[in-house]
């Protein structure tokens, strides 16, 4: 069962089991909660009152602590393509927050004992281990569950209406993130450059929400180069399209495209 | 391809500690044990009669001894990530020269170590177009707002419930 909720300065899609819908409240105070501390567009922030210097970051709550000192280790671990710091020294978190709620979220579908759901946040989706809640499957009785597959498309950037292909998300592949110019790129600084960007979408399948969502990022800020990286050190399948819409993907993501005209 | 990877990361851990030996700073090895070495030693140890370039140019402390170049022994490297595990080497150095380069890390246990290379490649549309006409239940974009969500695809499978 489809549940849609404005969330996050976004649109998030739920899919549970009908039985499971009670959960979606649950969820939405998740959303919720990471949008009222992390939110710089909301003044009441706790992020924004340490942005204009109400608060001192040394009296942040450690849960926003958590989440930037996580957000350093992406930064780290990615040669500063990934930065929780704007060029004008505000701390953003905008680029991991959002797919920290979609773990949170995903850990609560799962500590509750909800067989088999999928969460998409902006574009941004995570699927239960058992595979994702879909209309597509047949995997809204018990029996199917752990056959269960979400076909996932992803958007074609130089034609927003529609797909460019389509993946099985399917455990332990069972997240993925896309990041580019295409829609809304404003969290990737990249240095302060104002250069064009290689690559105007990037996605990024792993196993893991947060890690698609920062690498994807990423590369985009990094082009080619981060490309090659992330694909050397990381166990991520990846699909790029650069500025003429020509595409690059690595030999994972080709394995998982979904077939043609599958319907179950 | 994998042996590459290897040897590349290998090459990789070797000329961080060749570089550092060549520049004069100090290394850290893995176990926590800083080595330093001198500036204006070269590498096959025959220095130590010229001046350092970056000698202190007050008179009056006491000069540390010359140092002719790293001592010998056996140095190990950092562990460095890569997607295949961990490589890590040490490295023998014997009258100035090293002499010996030894993997000490090399595969990963998880049986990965076989695959081969990750990178992406250029593909056509044309490879991935049959998958478009899979159904699909979501899709992932770059991160649509509010108002963008309303002409996404994404939106027309929330309305029918897909």
């Amino acid at each position: 069962m489809r549940h849609i909720i404005q969330t996050m300065g976004t649109v998030a899609s739920l899919e549970v089991p009908s039985e499971w819908a009670d959960a979606v409240a649950t969820i939405d105070r998740i959303f919720d909660a990471t949008n009222r501390r992390f939110s710089l567009y909301r003044s009441d922030s706790e992020l924004s009152m340490i942005a204009d210097g109400r608060l001192s970051l040394s009296a942040a709550s450690e849960v926003l602590l958590a989440s930037y000192s996580r957000a350093l280790d992406w930064r780290n671990a990615t040669g500063d393509l990934f930065s929780p710091h704007r060029p004008d020294g505000v701390i953003d978190l905008n680029g991991i927050v959002k797919a920290e709620a979609i773990e949170q979220a995903g850990a609560q579908l799962m500590a509750a004992g909800c067989p088999v759901w999928s969460i998409n946040v902006g574009g941004d989706i995570l699927v239960s281990p058992t595979g994702g809640a879909s209309g597509v499957t047949t995997a809204t009785t018990a029996a199917t569950t752990t056959s269960a597959v979400l076909h996932a498309g992803i958007a074609d950037p130089h034609k927003p209406t529609e797909l460019l292909c389509s993946l099985e998300l399917r455990h332990p592949r069972r997240a993925i993130a896309t990041s580019g110019s295409a829609q809304r790129g404003d969290h990737i600084w990249r240095g302060g450059s104002t250069e064009s960007t290689q690559f105007v979408q990037v996605s990024v399948v792993t196993n893991d929400i947060v890690t698609a969502d920062v690498l994807a990022t990423a590369i985009v800020a990094g082009g080619q180069d981060a490309l090659d990286d992330v694909a050397d050190r990381w166990d991520v399948d990846v699909i790029a399209v650069d500025r003429t819409g020509a595409l690059k993907a690595t030999p994972g993501l080709l394995r998982s495209l979904a077939a043609n005209g599958l319907t179950d | 391809m994998r042996t590459r990877a290897i040897l590349g990361s290998i090459l990789a851990s070797a000329s961080v500690l060749i570089v550092g030996y060549q520049a004069g700073v100090s290394v850290t090895t893995s176990d926590g044990k800083s080595l330093s070495l001198p500036v204006g030693s070269t590498t096959n140890g025959t220095t130590g009669t010229t001046t350092p370039s970056s000698a202190p140019s007050s008179g009056t402390t006491t000069e540390a001894p010359v140092v002719s170049g790293p001592s010998n022994g056996t140095y190990t490297g950092s562990s460095i990530r890569t997607r295949f595990g961990n490589v890590q080497v040490s490295v023998t150095i014997t009258s100035g020269s090293i002499t010996e380069v030894t993997a000490l890390q090399l595969t990963d246990a998880d049986g990965r170590s076989v695959q081969i290379s990750n990178r992406a490649a250029p593909i056509l549309r044309s490879e991935v177009l049959a998958s478009q006409s899979a159904q699909v239940s979501n899709v992932s974009g770059a991160t649509y707002t509010t108002q963008a969500y309303l002409t996404s695809v994404q939106s027309a499978l929330d309305l029918a419930g897909a």
